[in-house]
């Protein structure tokens, strides 16, 4: 195997500590306690399925799923398909509009939901650790159930969930994967049991919709490990359900097994070679794949690759908060200097608008720098909201939409400044860009009109206020070249139509802005291309010849008068 | 090698064994508190003063509320005990604790210390098993009180103190100080990092008859090398976890369902290998990793290990008459090496963890040496921002005032030196809280000079910055802890009131700013009348310490057009408590631009 090279600092794969922490707690053995009871009970009462809750101490509450009586053996093959699930839709995200579920334990659960949901609400209302436990399909059932208990939980919800399966088959498709939830869920999973991977094909040439979510504490005789990744998860899962394909099926004893790991955990392992590592991240994966049974051979055999689980480890060490907290304030500096930008443009008479289009100032080249770094921050930000389902993104946004806010209305004229002055038209239909969309629509406005009170707030603080509809420069540049096509001799009838049409939609537009003390000031601006604008064809549009609207003709007037020298209490531009 | 365990903890070898030889007297002596005895150095002809502490095997001095009768330390009787960023005060055992404060009294006033401080001679503090946590608290006592310097050595202690415990050690440059003997089974020095449970009681029981004397050989307790060590080997992995850089998300919450014991070593551990090496140790993390992962069963079977790990809790003083004489030393720090670790009989699993221990310290010396590439740029920004304040003056405004209104390009430019300067502290800050830097660093003193200037040059400009924003309407007042200042300045005023060991508050010069802002806002609120004027007087108070005696405030907010100065004028006669000497500091500030 290569070395790694020289001048990378050393990595480590944490998979055997971390299920050791596991194995070495009780909260296995807190999870299993009652499983074999239940069991036993299910043999006198066939068909309950219902799970059992009980309060080991007083902020302790375990439940527990049983497998079907019928399914102990073996769990329904022939209800292997994924069946869409419409009922998790708070689970969809954009690249996955849609979640499919195992029909066997989709089965077990709607017949079960009626019961389901008053303990949902009981357990909700419950402070403290939540154990949601189940073997085999039972685990499946009590993972649906977790999904369905945490999607009613807010940030008030003092019960603490986790939800651990024993030796259960997997559940959905990759409409799981986006959830952060992942994090709730531990599936112990011995490599003779052939339970989980019983939907799963048996060769890793085959695909299949199937796909892990959460935590696998994997097992053998002689150690465990924890892994995270479903890709690999899936791999591994492939090879032990090759592995004991056609072997005798027994219940795996998970009792056993786990009191068997626990006594080994402080038992050495192999001796010692000698030497320590010289490449601590496949020395330590290695040994730990072996101790739950997959050696090379089966490793080359079912193209499991470790430089890439470590190149994936290698780039997640690289975020860190710290590194997080840098960026932060180096956005808050970008955004610092567009805002000292602005204010140059605006003793230039000109607003930074004009300014940045016509690139006057030497200092106008950073400004596209600047744009850059905050333009790819946001577009980041943005995706990884929308990318995750529709609560979660909610509350992972709220945070920072006031600062997404402040950035879209001050960097997306900068944007359509580039955009008119390379000869662009229609903005707004054409290129504007999916981010500043999103952040639009997130930005939710009051429903109801501002009150009196409202406005004359806002009517003091105007001058040093942003222009609240970001695209507001794309209908000024919209404006000019409909006057541009009027005063065109050679101008359609149908275009003229159309533009003079478009410059009432655009004044009575300009107009509502105004009342609502939405638009800065700074439009007003002697060189603002909104001003030349009104200079240029300020005869033509308020010639009386036009059909115009009452709303249009207040907007000609407001202009004439020069109302706007003492818009929002402002000194005269 | 060829170092002896003296050389590489300080210490003359010839005071080891005595030591400990006095430590076990001690420790079965129960109606004596303490025993003291002089030990005199051969080849210089000084001498040491030991004092070895008793013990007690009744479980109620070990371990108090269950599971794990851990406490907040006393930050009066220990203030240097304690997180300087929001990690809280350290934990002890409370029952330890409440051990030594028994002893304390008669401690601070025997003759036999109170001698060798005249003298000036070497103080070490000793203990054997229980008596072991009496030392450890007794020498950090004194080095709070800075009367002594003091040694610490203790043979098959059990565990005091918990992460910041350590982490407090480490920072005040006292870790060296305490050195802890360990056998290589001895089960009383991982007790802790177990649950309270009937198998402790047992092996106490145990202990307590054969030190009794009353029954030689009691019967040994059987069956709780499997709990115990499997208790301490979820600790080891859980901190494994950490040092390995363990990003799987269900880290933190199978941490939340699972009580963990909050103690871990610290100071230097002396591993007795038992085949006459002994290994030295000062990486807390690795020594923790040792402590499981070298009693760890291997070929030999259950019952002979468990038989091992009570004897072997009696063996130190043949076992170390054996090593000392030899120097078969071996230091781990620096990274394992391959021999020691089969002295220790690791297994390669074991090896990673250490691997990961020292890569740990690695990392947080890279990350020291990326903050000392930043020192620089905090230096650059520092000067720019120091001409600013100075130009200032000029206008009679002062910066804080130009800041706010943020007329000119220097405004501009000063709030980007703001942004990048908050950019590096957050990121050390976000580093300390994450344990990244080494330990020491929030004691170094040019790190505190920079941060102290830094706070006091540009948090009045996060102040204006504050108010020019009216933050106070969303967010609440500014004020010293929590709320809406930014953390990276607590944590910067801590590290300097933590050096002059003032309290936390005593230093709040550069929130001199913050509270004008607030009185001007609350007084036009009508808030209590009292109450406001209690606080002008005091703020009055304040300042003219803070630029008359300490010189920790600028003279600048004295300028004729500031905030303050025409707020203070505008205030009622009744209000000013010291307006002739607040006049008189006004006047000599603008006769002086």
């Amino acid at each position: 195997m290569e070395r790694r090279t020289m001048n990378q600092v050393p990595l480590f794969s944490s998979a055997g500590e971390l299920a050791n922490m596991v194995i070495t707690s009780n909260l296995i053995d807190v999870a299993l306690a009652k499983i074999p009871e239940l069991q036993r009970g299910q043999a006198a009462l066939p068909r309950s399925v219902q799970p059992i809750v009980y309060h080991p101490t007083p902020n302790r509450t375990i439940v527990v799923f049983a497998p079907p009586p019928d399914s102990t053996q073996y769990p329904l093959p022939e209800g292997g398909d994924l069946v869409p699930y419409p009922d998790f839709d708070f689970l969809y995200t954009k690249e996955c509009p849609s979640v499919s579920i195992n029909r066997a334990a989709l089965n077990l659960f709607e017949s079960l939901k009626n019961h389901l949901s008053g303990l949902k609400t009981e357990l909700i209302a419950r402070d403290g650790q939540l154990i949601i436990t189940g073997h085999s399909l039972g685990g499946s059932v009590a993972s649906l159930f977790t999904l369905y208990l945490l999607d009613s939980m807010n940030k008030k919800s003092k019960c603490r969930p986790i939800c651990i399966t024993f030796g259960s088959p997997l559940i959905g498709d990759f409409g799981l994967q986006h959830s952060q939830w992942n994090s709730f869920f531990l599936h112990v999973v011995s490599n003779k049991d052939p339970v989980p991977g019983l939907f799963l094909p048996s060769s890793h040439t085959q695909t299949t919709a199937y796909k892990p979510f959460g935590t696998y504490l994997l097992c053998s005789e002689l150690g465990c490990a924890c892994f995270d990744d479903p890709d690999l998860i899936l791999k591994l899962l492939t090879v032990i359900s090759s592995e004991v394909a056609g072997g005798l099926l027994q219940v795996v004893d998970y009792g056993e097994i786990l009191r068997n790991l626990k006594e080994r955990a402080i038992y050495k392992g192999p001796r010692l070679a000698g030497e320590r590592f010289a490449d601590s991240f496949s020395a330590g994966i290695v040994m730990e794949l072996e101790t739950i049974g997959i050696d090379r051979t089966k490793l080359l055999q079912h193209n499991i690759d470790i430089r890439r689980m470590e190149a994936e480890a290698r780039s997640l060490a690289k975020k860190t908060k710290a590194f997080d907290a840098k960026k932060l304030n180096d956005i808050k500096k970008y955004m610092a200097l567009l805002e000292w930008y602005k204010k140059k443009s605006k003793d230039a008479k000109k607003g930074y608008y004009d300014c940045f289009k016509n690139g006057e100032f030497k200092r106008d080249i950073r400004i596209g720098e600047f744009m850059g770094h905050l333009n790819a921050y946001w577009e980041d930000m943005v995706a990884q909201a929308d990318r995750k389902p529709q609560k979660e993104g909610a509350s992972f946004r709220t945070s920072w939409l006031f600062a997404g806010t402040t950035y879209r209305r001050m960097v997306e004229p900068l944007d359509i400044a580039v955009f008119y002055k390379g000869g662009g038209r229609d903005y707004i239909n054409s290129e504007r860009s999916q981010h500043y969309k999103l952040l639009e629509q997130w930005y939710e406005e009051p429903a109801k009109p501002p009150t009196r009170e409202e406005l004359d707030s806002k009517k003091q603080k105007v001058s040093v206020l942003l222009t609240e509809d970001s695209c507001f420069w794309a209908h000024v540049e919209e404006a000019i070249l409909s006057c541009k096509s009027l005063t065109n001799a050679n101008s359609t009838t149908e275009l003229r139509e159309s533009s003079w049409n478009n410059l009432v939609k655009f004044g009575e537009y300009v107009m509502e802005q105004i009342e609502n003390y939405a638009v800065s000031p700074e439009i007003f601006l002697k060189d603002s291309c909104f001003m030349t604008w009104w200079g240029e064809y300020k005869a033509y549009i308020a010639s009386p010849s036009n059909p115009c609207s009452l709303r249009f003709i207040e907007f000609i007037d407001f202009m004439k008068t020069g109302r706007y020298g003492v818009y929002g209490g402002s000194e005269v531009p | 090698m060829g170092e002896t365990v003296g050389n590489l903890i300080g210490l003359n070898d010839e005071v080891i064994h005595p030591a400990a030889t006095l430590a076990v007297e001690a420790h079965n002596s129960p109606s004596k508190q303490f025993l003291v005895k002089k030990i005199k150095i051969r080849h210089d002809l000084s001498s040491v003063v030991v004092l070895a502490f008793s013990g007690s095997m009744l479980p109620e001095d070990w371990f108090g509320q269950p599971p794990f009768g851990e406490t907040e330390i006393d930050t009066g009787k220990f203030p240097s005990l304690t997180s300087l960023n929001d990690g809280g005060d350290a934990v002890v055992n409370g029952s330890f604790l409440r051990r030594f404060n028994d002893v304390l009294d008669k401690l601070s006033h025997a003759k036999e210390l109170k001698a060798a401080i005249e003298k000036k001679k070497q103080v070490v503090f000793a203990g054997y098993s229980s008596g072991g946590p009496i030392a450890i608290l007794a020498t950090l006592y004194f080095l709070e009180n800075q009367t002594l310097s003091p040694r610490c050595l203790t043979f098959g202690s059990p565990l005091v103190g918990d992460r910041i415990f350590g982490h407090a050690l480490r920072r005040e440059g006292w870790s060296d100080y305490f050195t802890h003997f360990v056998m290589k089974y001895d089960i009383i020095p991982r007790i802790m990092l177990s649950p309270s449970s009937t198998e402790h009681k047992q092996i106490l029981n145990y202990f307590k008859s054969k030190f009794d004397k009353k029954n030689i050989n009691p019967a040994p307790p059987s069956g709780f090398y499997h709990t115990v060590m499997g208790n301490a080997s979820s600790v080891a992995s859980y901190e494994a976890c950490h040092l390995m850089g363990c990003r799987n998300p269900s880290l933190d919450i199978i941490k939340s369902f699972i009580k963990l014991s909050p103690y871990r070593p610290s100071g230097t551990y002396v591993f007795c290998t038992g085949n006459g090496n002994l290994v030295v140790v000062k990486n807390p993390n690795a020594v923790l990793q040792i402590l499981i992962h070298c009693a760890e069963l291997g070929e030999s079977n259950t019952a002979e290990v468990e038989k091992r790990s009570l004897d072997e809790h009696s063996a130190y003083l043949s076992e170390l008459k054996e090593c000392l004489g030899m120097q078969a030393v071996v230091s781990l720090d620096g990274g394992p090496a391959t021999a020691t670790l089969n002295d220790l009989g690791l297994s390669p699993q074991a090896m990673l963890c250490l691997q990961a221990a020292e890569e740990f310290e690695n990392r947080r010396s890279r990350n020291l040496e990326k903050i000392r590439k930043y020192l620089e740029k905090i230096e650059v920004e520092l000067q720019m921002l120091r001409k600013y304040k100075e130009n200032a003056q000029i206008s009679r405004l002062g910066y804080y005032d130009s800041f706010k209104l943020q007329n000119e390009d220097d405004d501009f430019h000063a709030n980007v030196s703001r942004l990048e300067l908050a950019g590096i502290w957050d990121e050390i800050k976000e580093m300390l809280k994450e344990f990244e830097l080494p330990d020491d660093f929030e004691n170094k003193p040019e790190i505190i000079d920079l941060g102290t200037e830094y706070r006091r040059l540009v948090e009045p400009l996060d102040i204006a910055n504050f108010y020019r924003h009216s933050k106070d309407k969303e967010t609440g007042a500014y004020v010293i802890g929590g709320g809406p200042r930014p953390k990276r300045y607590r944590f910067i005023q801590r590290w300097l009131e933590h050096r002059e060991k003032k309290p936390f508050g005593s230093r709040s010069e550069s929130l001199f700013w913050a509270g004008v802002e607030q009185l001007g806002i609350d007084i036009k609120k009508k808030k209590n009348l009292q109450e406001i004027k209690d606080r002008i007087r005091q703020l009055e108070r304040n300042m003219i310490a803070w630029i008359d005696v300490d010189k920790s405030l600028d003279k600048d907010v004295l300028l004729e057009k500031t905030t303050f100065v025409k707020w203070w004028r505008d205030l009622p006669r009744e209000c000013n408590s010291e307006s002739e000497r607040i006049e008189k500091l006004i006047g000599e500030k603008a006769a002086g631009v």
